[in-house]
C-alpha cells in the first residue's frame, strides 16, 4: 500500500502530519480500532478524509450537531471530496430518498445517531461496505448520552449489528473516566491516541465576582480592553443576545450572537463574518464552536460556570489555535453551580415520575423531553429499576463533575495543574501561566497581539457600490 | 413577528383570530384559515414564517394586550385593538408594495433561489474555487446547478448586477439597501436580518417585508423581460390554487353536479366542496362558477337571513329548515361570492 505520508502528499499536498494523525492512521490500517483523544485543531477530520482515500467502500461518520453536519458536507466537497452526504432530521424527504436511492455511490456519509438508530436504515447500511465507522465528537456519548440523546447509547448495538467494522472514535477532550466510557458503550477495545490537553499559549484566568452586576460590569470592561477576537460563552439563548446587544452598545466593538435559537441563514453569516474578521467578539452558547475554523481567536471568556471540565478544555480550546498568547477567563460569583446543577436536573425525571410512567405511560405528554427519554428506556426493554439506578448513577457523575469544574474555581495555586489533573496529566507551575481568583490579571504582561478587525464605525457602503463589489 | 410586527395586522373594527395569523404565516393551507385570512386581507403572509412554532405569536399577543394596545377574548384567541394600540400602530412601519402579488409565485422557493444564485455567480465572477455555500435544500441546489450550467459565461456578472440595479432603483431606497445588504457573495457574507434591523431602527419583520419587495421586484422583472433570471425562476410561478381544487374547480364547471364529480375525482363529497372553497376565495368573482352552485333562489333565503356584517353571520343562527337544507359549504361560498362583489338578480348587494 502507499505510504502514508505519499497519500498525504496527494490529496493534500502537505508534506508533513501533525501530531496524533499519522500514528491513528497507521494504528487503524494494522486493523486496530483507535481512541483519538486529539485537540480541536489537531486536524480530526484529515485523518478519516485520508483514510477513506486509501481504502475501498464507505466512512460512515457519526456526528452529533445537524447544523454542524452541513458544515463538515461542505468542507469536504471544498477539499475536493464530492461522494460526500449527511442525512439527519433537517435533510427534507426528497433529497433523503435521492441519498437512499445511490446510497453505495458514496465515499462518506454523515448521519446522526437519531437517524442511524431507525431500522430501515440501518438495514441499507448494513447493504454497504463499510471501511470505517467513525464517531465524531465522542464525549458526547458520555455528555448526553444518558439524559438528553439517549440514542448515543444504542451505538454499541449499532455497531454490531454493522458487523464490527474498524472504528475511530474522535474527540477533542477525554479523561480517563470518559474513554473508558467510550469504550464500553461501543464495546471495543481501542487504541488510545492522545496527545496533552495542555495548551500552554492560553493563559488561564478565574476571577471571583460579587453579583451578577459586577460580573456585568467586569465582562465589559474586558471585552473594552482585550484585543479581538473573542468569544464569551453563556448558557442561555436569551441572555448570549442581550449581552452582544448590550455589549456591543457599551464597547463600540462589533458583537453578534450564535446560538440554536438562530435560523440556518443567520448562522452561516454570523459564523461567515467571524471568520472573515468582520466581527470583534461572539456571544454564544455551546452550540458555537465545533466546526469553527478560525486561528487568531484571542480570548475566551466564560460569563457561566460550565458543567464539566470537558467542556470547559473544549471551549478554551479555540483560543490561540495560531500558537500566539491568548486567555481564558472563567467568571464566577457565588452560587453561579445552581445554574449547571438546575440544567442537568431538568430533562432527568425523579424516580415517582419514572415510576408513575412505567405504570400510566400512556397518560404521558411525549413532547416533554424527560417523558420522551422514558419513552426511548421503556420502547428498548429497559426495567424501571434499571432506569432509576441509570439516572442516579448519572446524577452522581454530573455532580462530580462539577465539583471538580468548582475545584478548578477555587484552586488557590496553580489553575493549569489542577486542569491538568482532571485529565490525568501533570504539569509545571510557571510566571506566565494563570491567575488563580486570588491573583489580579496584568493583561499588559499578556502580551496578546493585536488583530486588525471591524469596528463598527466602518461607513455603510451604498448599496450601487455593494452590488459592484459582488460582481 | 415580534408585538411591534403583529399590532400592524390588527385593527379596532374587525376582531382578529391570533391562530388564523399564526396558521397563515405556517403555511397552513386549511379553508378555514384562508377564509379568514381572506376576510383579514392577509393571504399575503401565506407560508413566510414556516419555521414558527405553533403558539409562536402567543408572547407578541400577550405582550400587546399587558400593555394595554390590545384585547384578547377569555379563549385568548379573538385580538382586537384598543384606541391606545391604533396611536400605537400609526408610527413608521414598513408597508410592503408588492404584497398583492406574493401568492403568484413560490415566494420562499424564489428567495432561496436568488440568494444562492447570487452567491454562485459572485464567486465565479472572482474565480474563487472554494467557498462555502448558503445552505439550502436540495431542489434549489439543483435548480441553481442546472440553472447556472446554462447561463454561465464571462458576461453573466455585469447582466446580473445589471438586472439587479435595474429592479432595486424601481423601489425606495432603504429598500434597494436592506435587499442588498442581506445577499451574501465574493467577500460578503452577508448581513443577518436581525442586523440589518438595527442599523435600520427597524424590526426583523420589517427587514423580511422589504426583502421579499425586493426579491418581487427582481422576480416581477424576471417575468415580463427576459433576464438572467427568467429561466431561474419561469417554474414558481403558480397559481395560488392547488392543482387539485383546480381540477376539481374544472369537472365542476362541466357538469355541475357535485356528487357526480366527486365519483368521477375519487374524492369524497367533503373535500369536493373544499377544493371549491379554495378556488373561490383565491380567485376573482368572474373566474369561479358561482352561478352553478348558488341558485338564485338560495341566494334569496340567505339575503333575507343573513343581514349585518359579514364577519357577524353565524351558520348556527339561520332557521333550522335552512341548515337542514344547505350544508355549511353554501353558506361559506355565498359569503365569498357576497364579499367579492355579487351581485343579486334584483341588483342589489347586501352587505352591510
Amino acid at each position: 500500500m502507499t505510504a502514508l505520508t505519499t497519500s498525504l502528499k496527494q490529496v493534500f499536498g502537505f508534506d508533513h502530519f501533525r501530531t496524533g494523525q499519522e500514528e491513528t492512521l497507521r494504528d487503524l490500517d494494522s486493523g486496530q480500532d483507535v481512541l483519538a483523544v486529539l485537540p480541536t485543531g489537531a486536524g480530526k477530520t484529515l485523518i478519516y478524509q485520508l483514510y477513506g482515500y486509501r481504502h475501498s467502500g464507505c466512512v460512515l461518520i457519526v456526528s452529533p450537531l445537524l447544523s454542524l453536519m452541513n458544515d463538515q458536507v461542505d468542507r469536504m466537497h471544498m477539499a475536493g471530496f464530492r461522494r460526500v452526504a449527511a442525512i439527519n432530521s433537517l435533510t427534507g424527504r426528497d433529497e433523503r430518498q435521492a441519498i437512499l436511492r445511490h446510497l453505495g455511490d458514496y465515499q462518506f456519509l454523515f448521519m446522526s445517531p437519531e437517524m442511524l438508530s431507525q431500522p430501515t436504515m440501518l438495514s441499507q447500511l448494513r447493504q454497504l461496505t463499510l471501511s470505517l465507522l467513525v464517531i465524531d465528537e465522542a464525549h458526547c456519548i458520555v455528555q448526553w448520552g444518558p439524559d438528553f440523546r439517549p440514542e448515543y447509547l444504542l451505538l454499541g448495538a449499532i455497531r454490531e449489528k454493522l458487523g464490527m467494522p474498524r472504528t475511530l472514535m474522535l474527540t477533542a477532550t477525554a479523561g480517563k473516566t470518559t474513554r473508558q466510557e467510550i469504550a464500553h458503550q461501543l464495546r471495543c477495545h481501542p487504541q488510545v491516541v492522545a496527545t496533552s490537553v495542555d495548551r500552554p499559549n492560553i493563559f488561564l484566568d478565574v476571577e471571583d465576582v460579587g453579583d451578577g452586576t459586577e460580573k456585568q460590569a467586569r465582562l465589559a470592561e474586558l471585552v473594552a480592553k482585550l484585543p479581538g477576537p473573542g468569544i464569551v460563552y453563556f448558557s442561555s439563548k436569551q441572555l448570549a443576545s442581550d449581552m452582544a446587544l448590550w455589549l456591543q452598545s457599551q464597547t463600540g466593538k462589533v458583537v453578534a450572537a450564535y446560538h440554536a435559537g438562530l435560523d440556518n441563514e443567520a448562522r452561516f453569516k454570523i459564523q461567515q463574518q467571524y471568520m472573515a474578521g468582520q466581527l470583534d467578539l461572539i456571544c454564544a452558547t455551546s452550540a458555537f464552536g465545533m466546526g469553527v475554523d478560525k486561528n487568531d481567536v484571542r480570548y475566551v471568556i466564560h460569563y457561566h460556570l460550565p458543567a464539566d471540565m470537558e467542556s470547559y478544555a473544549q471551549e478554551i480550546g479555540r483560543a490561540g489555535r495560531d500558537g500566539e498568547p491568548s486567555l481564558a477567563v472563567l467568571l464566577y460569583a457565588s452560587g453561579d453551580e445552581q445554574l449547571p446543577l438546575m440544567l442537568g436536573q431538568a430533562n432527568r425525571p425523579t424516580a415517582v415520575t419514572v415510576h408513575d410512567y412505567y405504570a400510566h405511560p400512556e397518560a404521558f405528554d411525549v413532547a416533554d423531553p424527560g417523558v420522551h427519554l422514558l419513552e426511548f428506556y421503556r420502547n428498548h426493554g429497559i426495567s424501571e429499576a434499571a432506569v432509576v439506578r441509570l439516572f442516579t448513577r448519572r446524577e452522581r457523575e454530573r455532580n462530580r463533575a462539577l465539583a471538580q469544574m468548582l475545584s478548578y474555581v477555587r484552586e488557590p495555586h496553580c489553575l493549569r495543574q489542577n486542569w491538568l489533573q482532571a485529565f490525568d496529566e501533570q504539569g509545571s507551575h510557571h510566571e506566565h501561566c494563570c491567575a488563580p481568583k486570588q491573583v489580579a490579571l496584568d493583561l499588559a504582561a499578556l502580551n496578546l497581539p493585536e488583530t486588525a478587525v471591524a469596528t463598527a464605525a466602518e461607513p455603510e457602503i451604498a448599496w450601487r457600490d455593494q452590488l459592484r463589489q459582488l460582481f | 413577528m415580534e408585538a411591534a410586527d403583529l399590532i400592524q395586522v390588527l385593527t379596532p373594527q374587525q376582531t382578529r383570530r391570533l391562530r388564523v395569523i399564526e396558521n397563515l404565516l405556517r403555511g397552513k393551507k386549511t379553508v378555514s384559515t384562508l377564509y379568514w385570512g381572506q376576510r383579514y386581507q392577509l393571504l399575503p403572509l401565506i407560508g413566510l414564517d414556516k419555521s414558527l412554532d405553533r403558539g409562536g405569536l402567543d408572547a407578541a399577543a400577550r405582550s400587546l394586550v399587558t400593555g394595554g394596545l390590545a384585547t384578547l377574548d377569555e379563549e385568548n384567541d379573538q385580538l382586537r385593538l384598543t384606541p391606545t394600540g391604533v396611536i400605537a400602530a400609526q408610527r413608521t412601519y414598513y408597508q410592503p408594495q408588492t404584497a398583492d402579488t406574493w401568492i403568484q409565485l413560490d415566494l420562499m422557493a424564489a428567495r432561496q433561489r436568488l440568494l444562492l444564485a447570487v452567491q454562485v455567480v459572485s464567486e465565479y465572477t472572482h474565480a474563487t474555487r472554494r467557498y462555502y455555500p448558503l445552505a439550502t435544500d436540495l431542489a434549489t441546489r439543483q435548480a441553481v446547478r442546472a440553472w447556472f450550467q446554462r447561463e454561465k459565461s464571462d458576461r453573466l456578472g455585469q447582466q446580473i448586477l445589471q438586472a439587479l440595479t435595474h429592479a432595486l432603483e424601481q423601489l425606495p431606497e432603504t429598500v434597494a439597501t436592506v435587499t442588498t445588504s442581506l445577499l451574501t457573495g465574493y467577500q460578503h457574507p452577508g448581513l443577518t436580518r436581525e442586523q440589518v434591523a438595527q442599523r435600520q431602527q427597524r424590526t426583523a419583520w420589517e427587514v423580511t417585508l422589504m426583502q421579499l419587495d425586493g426579491l418581487m421586484q427582481i422576480c416581477q422583472d424576471a417575468r415580463v423581460d427576459q433576464t438572467p433570471f427568467t429561466s431561474l425562476l419561469s417554474s414558481l410561478w403558480q397559481s395560488p390554487v392547488t392543482r387539485s381544487a383546480q381540477l376539481t374547480l374544472e369537472a365542476v364547471r362541466q357538469t355541475g353536479d357535485l356528487d357526480q364529480v366527486a365519483t368521477q375525482r375519487r374524492i369524497k363529497l367533503s373535500t369536493v366542496r373544499e377544493h371549491l372553497l379554495e378556488a373561490a376565495i383565491f380567485l376573482p368573482l368572474v373566474d369561479f362558477p358561482y352561478e352553478q352552485i348558488l341558485t338564485p333562489k338560495l341566494c334569496q333565503l340567505f339575503a333575507k337571513n343573513l343581514t349585518g356584517a359579514i364577519d357577524d353571520w353565524q351558520y348556527t343562527s339561520l332557521p333550522a329548515d335552512l341548515q337542514a337544507r344547505y350544508d355549511f359549504f353554501y353558506f361559506r361560498l355565498y359569503a365569498i361570492w357576497i364579499e367579492k362583489g355579487g351581485v343579486l338578480s334584483d341588483g342589489v348587494n347586501n352587505e352591510s
